[in-house]
């Protein structure tokens, strides 16, 4: 298995604004080219100068969890099996005000605490159409 | 003179178990509706606005036929979530009937999830999700009750709460709801030891920090001041109504500076500044709780408490019963009661300000809803005696 939730678990549908941060292998941000302002999840203006001017930009995808949930009861059958894991939210190091979701791969789901420093690894697996891999963001606890 | 809003009527279907009703969603509408006209005196061929909000199934065209009403003239719906816009709703029937747009406006809520599926499950039979679920459902990360966990865990590390808070909350809709015939939970009474023993179903939420799933409606009318005067029933006057945008939403919520809130500061801010009071004049409030935590962070937002206070806040059966030091979600609210997405709250309130309550408190002059925090727009409401 290479999916954390199951092989079969939804997928991101690729889009402009999440292809970077599904594809490049990398944890990528949404960067405004005039002001610097970072954000995420990225949209087509910035939210603080308003400019469509916009790119990403790739973290050193490290960080630290700001909080966690632990699933137990599983909202969708397919996740059963994958129950109890964790859902976290990262503040990444050098994206200042910006924060990702993810899973800890690398700790049982009652390990997994706010504070705890993380960094990125990926899971690799086509897209839904089989057009293009995919390289989903997830953490372990470091 | 501007004119000033009343809550003339109110009423609801029986409330059910989830897939227990014997009537369909559009019937228990109707049923809510007929019963907040009649306890208001108002002819239904007289109703002239409809307001819900959320995907409302019930559409207004439907109902104004099966109701015979004969001047449809004010007919909307909120944006986005749940039971964040149950008080908005009454605030856009206040809104229409103060300025004169319609007359007779009935605000209400309706569902059967036996009839039209869960809320709290995914939708998702594709193997894709777009757009902000696209960041969410690949992690697991679907529900409300999954989101606002990240939050409660989140605001209860920052603040050093622990799980009893959130038990509290619990006990006490459990405990209202035991003097309440009409609630799902009426005859099953809740304590301590039964919440811990419960499964977790995200952590920090064990199964009684979470709203059961029901069927019903409920629904007022509401009037002008000067129309209820002739009217039977005992109206509750709008005194102020609040709704805040604040900047969260979907995943944009777990940004760093955001995470934790619920931002009903927001919403406080202009609620109090309408009504020309504050939280310490309030006699007694529902606040909406599909699940336990967001209240926490709710009540402190709105400024009955700090966040560091809040669990001696709740502590010791501080909201249980008519004589709580603070009369808290009287009929039990989405966890006792029944979730019908909060407006049961709105209906609640009103009944406290008519002296009809179920967990009647003695003098209520001031009577608050704080609807839905765990989505924006949050919304609140103040009832007042006339
Ligand atoms: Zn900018």
């Amino acid at each position: 298995m290479t999916r954390h939730l199951g092989d079969d678990w939804v997928l991101p549908e690729l889009s402009d604004l999440n292809r970077p941060f599904f594809t490049s292998g990398q944890v990528q941000v949404q960067v405004c080219d005039d002001c610097g302002v970072l954000q995420q999840p990225p949209d087509e203006i910035c939210g603080s100068c308003q400019s469509t001017k916009l790119s990403f930009r790739a973290t050193s995808g490290e960080g630290s969890i700001e909080s966690v949930a632990v699933v137990h009861q599983a909202v969708h059958p397919a996740l059963k099996d994958a129950c109890p894991y964790a859902v976290v939210v990262v503040s990444l190091d050098d994206a200042p005000g910006v924060s990702v979701i993810g899973n800890v791969l690398n700790r049982d789901p009652g390990e997994v605490a706010i504070g705890q420093r993380v960094r990125a690894c990926f899971e690799t697996c086509p897209s839904a159409d089989g057009e293009e891999t995919l390289k989903i963001p997830q953490w372990e606890v470091v | 003179m501007k004119k000033q809003a009343v809550i003339a009527g109110v009423g609801e279907s029986s409330y059910h178990v989830r897939g227990r009703s014997p009537d369909s969603e559009f019937q228990l509408a109707c049923t809510a509706i007929r019963n907040a006209a009649e306890d208001a005196g108002i002819a239904l061929a007289d109703i002239d606005g409809f307001v819900s909000y959320n995907d409302q199934r019930n559409d207004p065209l439907r109902l104004a036929r099966a109701l015979g009403i004969r001047d449809l003239r004010w007919a909307v719906q909120s944006w986005a979530g749940g039971g964040n816009n149950a008080a908005h709703a009454v605030q856009m029937a206040d809104a229409a009937v103060c300025a004169g747009y319609a007359e007779n406006v009935v605000a209400f809520r309706a569902l059967a999830q036996g009839q039209f599926g869960r809320f709290g499950q995914s939708r998702g039979g594709g193997r894709t999700m777009d757009g902000d679920m696209a960041w969410k459902a690949p992690y697991g990360l679907l529900s409300p009750a999954q989101e606002c966990a990240l939050h409660t865990a989140r605001f209860m590390h920052d603040h050093g709460i622990s799980q009893e808070a959130l038990c509290d909350i619990s006990l006490a809709c459990y405990a209202n709801a035991q003097r309440n015939p009409r609630a799902v939970r009426y005859g099953q009474p809740l304590d301590r030891e039964k919440y811990h023993a419960s499964r977790w179903i995200v952590e920090p939420f064990h199964l009684y920090d979470c709203c059961p799933e029901n069927d019903g409606a409920s629904a007022v009318v509401v009037t002008t001041a000067e129309r209820a005067r002739d009217l039977k029933s005992k109206p509750a006057a709008i005194l102020a109504c609040a709704q805040g945008l604040g900047p969260m939403y979907g995943s944009s919520a777990f940004q760093p500076r955001w995470i934790g809130r619920m931002y009903y500061d927001n919403v406080g801010r202009s609620l109090w500044e309408r009504a020309g009071v504050g939280p310490d004049d309030v006699d007694v409030a529902q606040f909406y709780e599909n699940f336990t935590g967001p209240v926490l962070i709710s009540l402190c937002e709105m400024g009955f408490c700090k966040p560091d206070e809040v669990e001696a806040f709740v502590a010791n059966g501080a909201l249980e019963g008519p004589d709580a030091r603070f009369p808290f979600n009287t009929s039990g609210g989405n966890i006792g009661e029944a979730y019908i997405h909060g407006f049961e709250l709105v209906v609640e309130a009103a009944r406290q300000i008519r002296g009809e309550s179920t967990c009647q408190i003695a003098d209520a002059e001031l009577s608050l809803v704080v609807s839905g925090p765990g989505y924006a727009p949050g919304s609140a409401l103040l009832l007042a005696k006339t």
